[in-house]
Formats: C-alpha cells, structure tokens, sequence
C-alpha cells in the first residue's frame, strides 16, 4: 500500500466504503505515515464543517400535502400495464362519452381475461401473425367470465351496457422458439399456481438465457419462487449471464447471501465464481469465509477467495 | 399462486430478515398495485415517500419544487409500474426515477445560475438558508456564530459548483449514506464511476472550504 492509494481512498474511508482488509491496511499505513495521516485528519476536518450547512427536513405537514396531492392525481390517472400495453384500449380514448354503441362493440371484440393465448383471437383486425403452431380451441367448453369492467346506464332508455372480460381454455403446440410459446412460458414461469408447471417453464426457458426478457423472468423465480427446484434451475439458466450481466450479478449474489436453501445458496456460489472480481462479490465471500454456519459454504467461500489475486 | 413470497424463501439473518420481510412485502404490494389495486399502490409509496421527499428538498432547496418532483415522481411509477419486472429493487427504481427528476432539475438551474442559498416554502416565501441555523447551545459566542452562519453559506455555494451529477452522488452518499454500489445502480452506472464522481466531489468542496475552520 502506498501513499497514493491512501490519498485516492480515504474519502471512501471515511464514507466506510472501503472492505475490511483495504480498511485495516490504510489505519495501519496512517499509523507509520505522517502525511497521510495528515490526510486523513484533514478530510475529517472537512466532514465535520459540513455539518455546518443546515439540512432542511420533511416537515409532517409537507409529507401530509403531498399525500393528499398524489392520490387526488391518482384519481383520474390509467395504468398501462399488463396486456394493455400491447392492446388498443378505446376506454381511455372515450372517456367522456356517457354511451357510445361503437365504444361497446369495439371493447366487446378487443376485450379479453386469463391466459394470453386468448388475445390473438381477440386482437381486432390485425392480430399477431402465428409463424408456426396451431392453436386448438374446446368449443364444446364454455366461456367463463373474468370480470367485470364497467357498467353504464342510458338515462334516455332502459338500455344497460356493461363491458366484461371472458376466458377460454385454449392450448397451444408449436416450436419452443415460437414467439407465441415463447410468451406464454414467460407468463406460465411467473403466474402457474402449479410448481410442477413452473418448473417446466423455467426449464424450458433455461435453453437460451440470452434474451432479456427470459433473464428477467428467470431473475424473478430465482428471487421470488417458494420452490428451491425451480429456483435452483433458474439459477442454472443464469449462469452465464453472471459475469457480462450486472442484474443477473445481483440477484444471484442475494440468493447466496439470503436464500432458505443451501442447495441453491452453493449453487449461486459456484455461478458467482467467473464474478469473483467485482467487489461486491469479494465482500460477500469474505463475510461467508468468516462467520457462515453452514460449512460448505464456508469452505468454498475460502477456496474461491483462495483463487483471487491479491488487492494490491 | 405459486409466488406467495413468504419469509420461508429467505435466510433468517439477524438484519436481513428484516431487509428479506420488507422485500417480500414490497413484491406482494407490487403485483396487487400492477393490477390495478390503488391502495396497494398507496401504501407501497407510504414506505418510500418520506425519503423521496427528503432526497427532493435537499437538492432543490424548495418545499414546492419537492412536492412537485415527489408529484411526477410517483405518477411516473403508478403509469409505468407494469415495466417493473423485478430485475432491482422497487427502491432502487423508484430513486431512480426521482434522481433523474432533480438532475434535470439541477441542469436547469445550472443554466439559470442560481446559486443563492435560499429556499422557498409552500406559500412562496424565500428565506436564506442561514436563518434556519439555530445555535442554542448554551455559551455560544456571537463570533463563533456567524462563522458558522459563513460557512454555511459557503458550503452551500460550493454545492451549487458541483456538476448535477457530482452534487446527486454527493448528496446520496454524505446526506442520505447510501452504499456508492447502490447509487452505481440508481444512476444506471458502476460502483467505480460513482466512486470516481464522489472523490471529485469531495475535492471541489475541500478546495472550496480550505481556508475556512
């Protein structure tokens, strides 16, 4: 360690940015160095004038008026979320129509429920072309209802129109690079009450972790699937994202740190590994090497902190 | 569902349970918010909106330029929460959303050369910033008084002499103590930049105080 390390980072020092060896190093290079010492008392001195400066707080009035400001705002404000983003939605456009019999017909050919294989039958007049796959339809089953939207009454008449959403069973058989499959294994990774169902799907995907889409839905059972199988094989499917993939990085890095299971816990530990040179990661592994109580992961949290170069 | 996020999928850690339990609620408040639950939209900002607001006024100086960000801010979130994919934090995104907010702010302000530590309240009244400081310890001189008053004043010029960029990193690390990894991933960037921004930072604001004790 030389001095002008120490020049450069005891700002972080200070800011407890530094990990613990590079903090140990640059307090015992203070100790022998009276120029750097005299750096570090000086960007003391320097923190301390800061506090000079009055902070402005949030006042409970502040927090308060903007509160009620906000939902006010969100009183007239429309989300665009979920299907609506890739679905015209004439609702929002005929708002201040009090009845419209083309706003009815319109929502009653785009409007949908459930499972997204339902919105290419229901896509108006240009629907999502299918490259390959057939889907088969059940029209001996009935259509169940979803939901209600709106319901509006004519004052003029005794006419009511009430706009609803339907769901049919359909199934779909394609190509696994079908963009139809595609999104429906995205949704099925995500919303399947049905482990068995997830774990397929993520299965599935883990073929080709390369888009982004896949990487964020893997991201997510990885997170956030109750089901060590299915997050251990999103794990999988990230793998080689790690190193290039910041998000990937992170979330793998919380499942080590944080995961129920050990199984999964090595698991993100051992696809951390072409990773081991982002600081974060050391840190990690530093901590697990120290004062993990599960062994394995104590050991080979040593054993790839064993492979590191030295800092400096 | 199969996502029920319960505590079980996480590793009880002394501090992390408490990190794990506020994450897992926030994606529970998520889904509901993305399909449409208002309410659970609202009490997903009540858990963010006190530090956004704080991070809002720091910057501006200005109580009605805060509630104007905190405003669009949330808007922002409510209209684009079903793009929210999990792949950060909700905390992360939404600072996100609101440092972009006060950095075009700042480029604003920086076109306009304002640098007068003032702020403005709610009703539009300015005031500077120095009469916010109290010294009510007990046998404090009038001269170590107003040397402080000066300082005050010249810290919060030599804020103003930072790039918007130098004075949000700033701002989140010496103000709000964020870990400069986060503030790489709030502002869409590495931890090495935002360590690189922060030392700049500190150096201008060090040159600028030198003289002063």
């Amino acid at each position: 360690m030389n001095c002008e390390w120490v020049k450069e980072n005891v700002t972080l020092y200070l800011y407890n940015e530094l990990a613990d060896d590079a903090r140990h190093e640059m307090e015992q290079h203070c100790q022998r160095c009276v120029d750097c010492s005299g750096e570090l008392e000086s960007v003391r001195q320097f923190q301390t004038k800061m506090t000079a400066l009055p902070q402005l707080e949030v006042s409970p009035n502040l927090l308060a008026l903007s509160r009620v400001r906000l939902s006010e705002a969100l009183e007239s404000e429309v989300q665009a979320t979920g299907w609506k983003r890739f679905v015209f939605d004439p609702t929002s456009w005929f708002r201040q129509f009090k009845f419209s019999p083309a706003l009815a017909m319109l929502v009653f050919m785009v409007g949908f429920g459930g499972g997204i294989g339902t919105m290419y039958r229901y896509a108006g007049t240009n629907p999502i072309p299918v490259p390959s796959g057939v889907p088969e339809q059940h029209p001996e089953q009935e259509a169940s209802i979803a939901s209600i939207q709106n319901i509006q009454v004519d004052p003029t008449s005794n006419q009511v129109e009430i706009k609803y959403n339907k769901t049919f069973p359909e199934t779909r058989r394609g190509n696994i690079n079908d963009p139809v499959v595609q999104k429906l294994l995205l949704y099925a990774a995500r919303n399947n009450y049905n482990s068995g169902v997830r774990m397929d799907s993520v299965d599935l995907l883990t073929k080709d972790a390369s888009s982004q889409d896949v990487r964020e839905a893997l991201t997510y059972s990885l997170r956030y699937d109750n089901n060590p199988g299915v997050r251990l094989k999103a794990l999988e499917g990230l793998s080689s994202a790690v190193r290039d993939d910041v998000r990937v990085r992170n979330a793998v890095l919380d499942a080590l740190l944080n995961d129920s299971n050990p199984g999964v816990r090595l698991g993100a530990l051992h696809a951390l590994e072409p990773a081991r040179a982002d600081t974060s990661v050391r840190q990690a592994l530093r901590q697990l090497a120290k004062e993990d109580p599960n062994d394995s992961i104590r050991t080979q949290s040593r054993r790839v902190l064993a492979t590191m170069p030295e800092i400096d | 569902m199969g996502h029920t996020n319960g505590p079980e999928n996480r590793n009880p850690r002394g501090l992390m349970v408490g990190q794990s339990l506020g994450r897992v609620n926030d994606a529970v408040l998520i889904r509901e918010a993305q399909g449409g639950n208002r309410t659970a939209f609202e009490e997903l900002v009540r858990q963010y909106d006190q530090a956004v607001l704080r991070l809002a006024l720091h910057l501006t100086g200005s109580e009605s330029d805060a509630q104007d960000i905190y405003q669009e801010a949330f808007l922002k979130a409510y209209r684009n929460l079903g793009s929210f994919r999990f792949e950060c934090s909700f905390y992360t995104w939404i600072y996100r959303i609101v440092t972009n907010l006060c950095l075009d702010l700042l480029r604003k302000r920086s076109v306009r050369k304002e640098d007068a530590p003032v702020v403005t309240d709610s009703s539009g009244e300015e005031y500077s910033l120095l009469d916010q400081v109290a010294d009510d310890r007990s046998g404090a001189s009038p001269e170590r008084d107003l040397m402080r008053r000066e300082l005050g004043a010249r810290i919060a010029k030599a804020l103003t002499k930072l790039t918007p960029r130098e004075r949000m990193v700033f701002e989140m690390k010496h103000y709000q103590g964020l870990k400069l990894r986060t503030i790489g991933e709030i502002l869409n960037t590495t931890e090495e930049t935002a360590k690189n921004t922060l030392f700049r930072a500190t150096q201008k604001l060090r040159a600028a105080l030198a003289d002063m004790r």
